[in-house]
């Protein structure tokens, strides 16, 4: 099942992710050495880096102008009678947008949708459909236009997650969305799976903070992952250069799913083709589906090795570099299987490849077929907390039991920096220390259904990233990664660095005086670190100021009493832990005690923004990119 | 002060109105009420709130009641099982233009910076039938009513309706766990209680510029105090006299938004265009919110809903009114219905 599937939708449009910039650099987290201008818009090539691309960003992330593209049920394409051809795919018209979050100021890379509900409409806005979008983060991000306007503008990635709570308008002029209707019966889920890319940066121009989205719904099983597609999942190898990841063999990861129905190969190239000019699809020649055949060791295929199955041209009437394709099909191809060689399909490793300009494309399963991810792959925990992940196996895309993954710290795709320099302000603080706060076992086994609970003990990381030597209040807690894998030998393909539990782990907070929260004494760090990263606030409220906290009262208690499902829920960003969470609440209906000025501390000082420093990078992503412990040290 | 065309009432005119008559009437009371309410936000949200703080918190105040003269209105429609009007296409008031039910002649409102000018004409919307201490506007035009008579005609028609009439459960109200100050509307008594709040609370009553609970000011004179640059407060002899501290209009500290933001719209891909369009679709769904909670969805997570979305708003509007993230782009919400995203 899944998106993936001959019952979907293609949407296409542009999207908002109208995310705030201050929190970018971990040094702003540092209140004793925050700078008024560290809120004001960055100057030309960040020189000077103040608050960054977009300092006054309100977090939110909207779908703009989404029109269904193309629909499909088993039998074909939706006939042009269907009136699902001409409606829309928008966002809730009854609820505050959905916010987009950042982890961690130390990792940018799984940023998360929250509070998203997905309609799909009539082209007047009447709604047909509406459900709730799990909250899900990125993956696969990777330096997808050749053409290059210069840092996030380059990027691509997508999401992919389920949207529940389904209500139904009246579809029944529809036979797609009756169709669609009557999959979800029984789950009452949808899966829906999106790519991004083409973000502008420009702040003058009518689409900045916008990009383009290009996505498709479809069935989802209630006993399937949310994340992720139980298919074949072809594996690319780094190349050398590149900012995100950049494909040796020219193709990005992607699936594809053998349908059980039909002797078809449905594979997503959304999020795996390179883009050149007007971010068109890039043509790197007609892309072959091929399976190695098994006679032959396929680690090292000889001439004749990989069995042809199917093509998708480049350019005709189905070609996939020409215009409007990416839009009609989000990237997804229905390519037919020989009956023959289905039986070989199922259990040898698939391979597209193509040639153009004397360059070769390629990207293959790997040989052992296995493929091991965490469904949902972040996380948010306090100490003492015991929380579990599922990890699904598969081996060429069939849930594969019994198998022994093993299971590791990994922080290397977190992002730090050693040493100063611009834009940053400061050293940032070091991540993944200390080492002992995440207990996991080493291994797991999948059970019958390929699937592994990884339970995690979260222990207390303390004042690990407080701000001159532990002094200074600073970034609650820790990230960690742990990485899981295929601890049996065997061949299993390239790693895709970006598979792994991205973790923040909360530090332990205590009241100075147990159940009695005052400003001074417990709370007023926290409001001002908000006031300082989030000058949006400043529409409605002074945080750092305890008397115009005092009459919002109502409003706070209400915004930081919601779920963080909720779009309203304060803090936007989702990185308040529980017990401070608890505490502000307990304060706020408490009557709101002053407690105890601290002593004037004298601030300190950062070194002044270097006049001739400025950064070849644009955005947020592509810094945070750059800063990856990976690219410190090599593995 | 407004007049309302006569023809508003005439269905109530009847020995014993319908009760259909004394829904139509209660749709325009709820659009009427409604309709003020952009406009005295784009006057609030254009201030810098450094330079004209009380000039802000007194148009937010009353931007609180005209939400709650909506409520109130709101429930008793709903205690007499009509439909809402809020969310629906016509419901939007075009701007500029006169209020809903209004005589066109008489006043046209606008969306405008906060200016004395503007100001001024919030003093007509809101000049109670005889002003204190003001001359008393001469009647003289045919086939009009003032506000106040429009109320005073359902309030006399809710009295011949028959008892049955009244949804005595209060079940689809919105009562004052959720909103300071709303009524909950179970019969002919609550429902005239609840309008005789809508009409004291913006016009004050016949002998004393307060509200009927004798704490805040009513709308005109709270607006007055601007005109007059000092806060309106009881003096020795036991009136009241505009003698408190100054309330002063500083015009540096307004957005340079135009004057009817839609008077030419926005060029299509314009980046106000898209701001303003981002703008309506919140404002629309803020409608649509509103309309559940008034028609049985009467939680509190649908007030918090429709909270979170008028928090939206505003923060939308005060980015697009001072500059962010262009200062070279100053964009004026046009408050129009779009129920469809942005493109």
């Amino acid at each position: 099942m899944s998106y993936l599937n001959a019952l979907r939708l293609h949407f296409a449009g542009r999207f908002q992710a109208n995310v705030s910039t201050v929190n970018n650099d971990p040094g702003h987290f540092d209140n004793a050495a925050f700078q008024p201008a560290y809120q004001q818009m960055e100057g030309p090539r960040m020189n000077p880096a103040n608050g960054w691309f977009n300092p006054q960003g309100d977090a939110a992330w909207r779908i703009l102008g989404c029109a269904v593209t193309s629909a499909f049920t088993p039998a074909g394409p939706a006939p042009t009678t269907d009136p699902i051809h001409g409606c829309r795919v928008a966002d809730s018209d009854s609820q505050a947008p959905a916010k987009m979050v950042d982890l961690d100021p130390e990792q940018q890379l799984v940023s998360q949708i929250w509070g998203l509900q997905v309609r799909i409409t009539t082209p007047d806005g009447t709604t047909l459909l509406r459900g709730d979008f799990d909250p899900a983060a990125f993956i696969d991000i990777w330096d997808r236009a050749t053409v290059s306007q210069g840092g996030d503008a380059d990027a691509s990635a997508m999401y992919q997650s389920v949207l529940r709570g389904l209500v139904w308008g009246d579809v029944s002029t529809s036979p797609f969305l009756t169709a669609l209707q009557a999959s979800a019966a029984t789950s009452g889920l949808l899966s829906i799976k999106f790519n991004v890319d083409a973000f502008n940066l420009d702040y003058t121009s009518p689409e900045f903070m916008t990009g383009r989205i290009v996505g498709t719904i479809g069935p989802a099983t209630a006993d399937e992952p949310r994340h992720m597609v139980l298919g074949r999942q072809l594996m690319a190898s780094a190349g050398p250069a590149g900012n995100f990841f950049l494909p040796a063999g020219g193709i990005n990861f992607c699936v594809a799913r053998l349908d059980d129905a039909a002797d078809v190969v449905f594979l997503d190239l959304g999020n795996a083709l390179f883009t050149g000019q007007d971010a068109e699809i890039l043509d790197i020649g007609d892309l072959s589906l091929g399976v190695y055949d098994l006679r032959t060791p396929p680690a090292s295929p000889p001439p004749g090795g990989v069995i042809p199955l199917a093509t998708l041209p480049a350019q005709g009437p189905a070609g996939y570099a020409t215009a409007g394709w990416y839009a009609r099909t989000a990237g997804v191809v229905a390519l037919p299987v020989p009956a023959s060689l289905r039986p070989l399909v199922e259990r040898s490793p698939l391979v597209i490849s193509s040639s153009a300009g004397g360059k070769q494309f390629s990207i293959a399963e790997a040989p052992s077929g296995l493929f091991v991810r965490a469904d949902d792959f972040v996380v948010r925990a306090s100490p003492g907390d015991v929380v579990v992940r599922r990890i699904y196996a598969t081996r060429f895309g069939v849930r594969a039991a019994g198998l022994t993954l093993a299971c590791a710290a990994d922080d290397s795709q977190l992002q730090s920096q050693v040493g100063s320099g611009p834009p940053y302000v400061m050293t940032s603080p070091p991540v993944g220390t200390p080492t002992d706060v995440l207990q996991y076992p080493a291994t797991l086994t999948t059970d019958a259904q390929g699937v592994a609970l990884l339970a995690v003990t979260i222990g207390d990381p303390g004042r690990a990233r407080w701000f001159n030597g532990g002094a200074d209040y600073g970034i609650d807690g820790q990230v960690y990664g742990v990485r899981a894998s295929v601890a049996e030998g065997g061949d299993n393909g390239p790693p895709n660095p970006w598979n792994f539990i991205s973790f923040l782990v909360w530090s332990g907070f205590s009241l100075r005086v147990p159940g009695a929260p005052t400003w001074h004494d417990d709370l007023q760090p926290i409001f001002q670190q908000y006031a300082n990263l989030y000058p949006v606030m400043l529409r409605f409220l002074d945080l750092a100021d305890v008397e115009s906290v005092a009459r919002n009262q109502r409003l706070l208690s209400l915004a930081f009493g919601l779920p963080p499902e909720d779009p309203n829920a304060m803090p936007v960003t989702r990185d308040l832990s529980p017990a401070k969470r608890a505490a502000i609440l307990a304060w706020l209906d408490g009557g709101m005690p002053l407690g105890t000025p601290p002593a004037p501390a004298a601030p300190r000082t950062t070194p002044a923004a270097d006049p001739a420093a400025t950064t070849p990078l644009r955005g947020g992503k592509a810094l945070a990119a750059s800063r990856r412990l990976a690219l410190r040290s090599p593995r | 002060m407004i007049h309302l065309k006569s023809s508003l009432i005439a269905g109530l005119q009847a020995k014993t109105p319908s009760a259909d008559a004394v829904i139509a009437a209660l749709r325009q009371a709820v659009k009427l009420e409604h309709a003020t309410i952009p406009v005295y936000l784009y006057a609030l949200y254009s201030l810098d709130e450094q330079k004209n703080a009380a000039i802000a918190a007194i148009l937010q105040s009353v931007v609180v009641e005209e939400m709650l003269h909506m409520t109130l209105a709101s429930n008793v429609l709903a205690a007499l099982d009509g439909p809402s009007p809020v969310g629906d296409p016509a419901f939007v008031p075009t701007y500029p233009g006169p209020l809903p039910g209004g005589v066109e002649a008489q006043l046209t409102v606008s969306l405008a910076p906060c200016s004395p000018a503007q100001l001024a004409a919030f003093l007509i919307i809101e000049q109670p039938e005889d002003p204190l201490h003001f001359k008393s506007v001469p009647l003289t035009e045919p086939d009009t009513i003032t506000i106040g008579e429009f109320y005073a005609a359902i309030s006399r028609a809710l009295g011949e309706l028959p008892a049955s009439a009244f949804d005595p459960s209060g079940k689809r109200q919105v009562g004052p766990d959720l909103m300071d100050g709303a009524v909950v509307v179970t019969d002919c008594a609550s429902a005239q209680a609840a309008l005789q709040i809508i009409v004291e609370q913006g016009e004050g009553t016949a002998t004393s510029p307060e509200e009927v609970d004798g704490t805040r000011l009513a709308h005109y004179y709270r607006f007055l105090q601007i005109q007059k640059g000092r806060a309106l407060v009881p003096d020795a002899a036991g009136g009241w006299a505009y003698a408190g501290p100054p309330i002063v209009f500083d015009p540096t500290g307004v957005a340079g938004v135009p004057r009817d933001p839609d008077q030419p719209p926005y060029p299509p891909g314009s980046a106000e265009a898209f701001a303003n369009d981002t703008f309506n679709y919140t404002y629309t769904s803020l409608l649509f919110a509103l309309r559940d909670l008034f028609s049985g969805q009467n939680t509190s997570a649908q007030l918090n809903r429709s909270i979170g979305l008028m928090m939206s708003l505003k923060g939308q509007a005060k980015a697009m009114m001072a500059g962010i993230p262009n200062p070279a782009v100053l964009t004026g919400p046009s408050f129009e219905y779009r129920p469809t995203p942005a493109a």
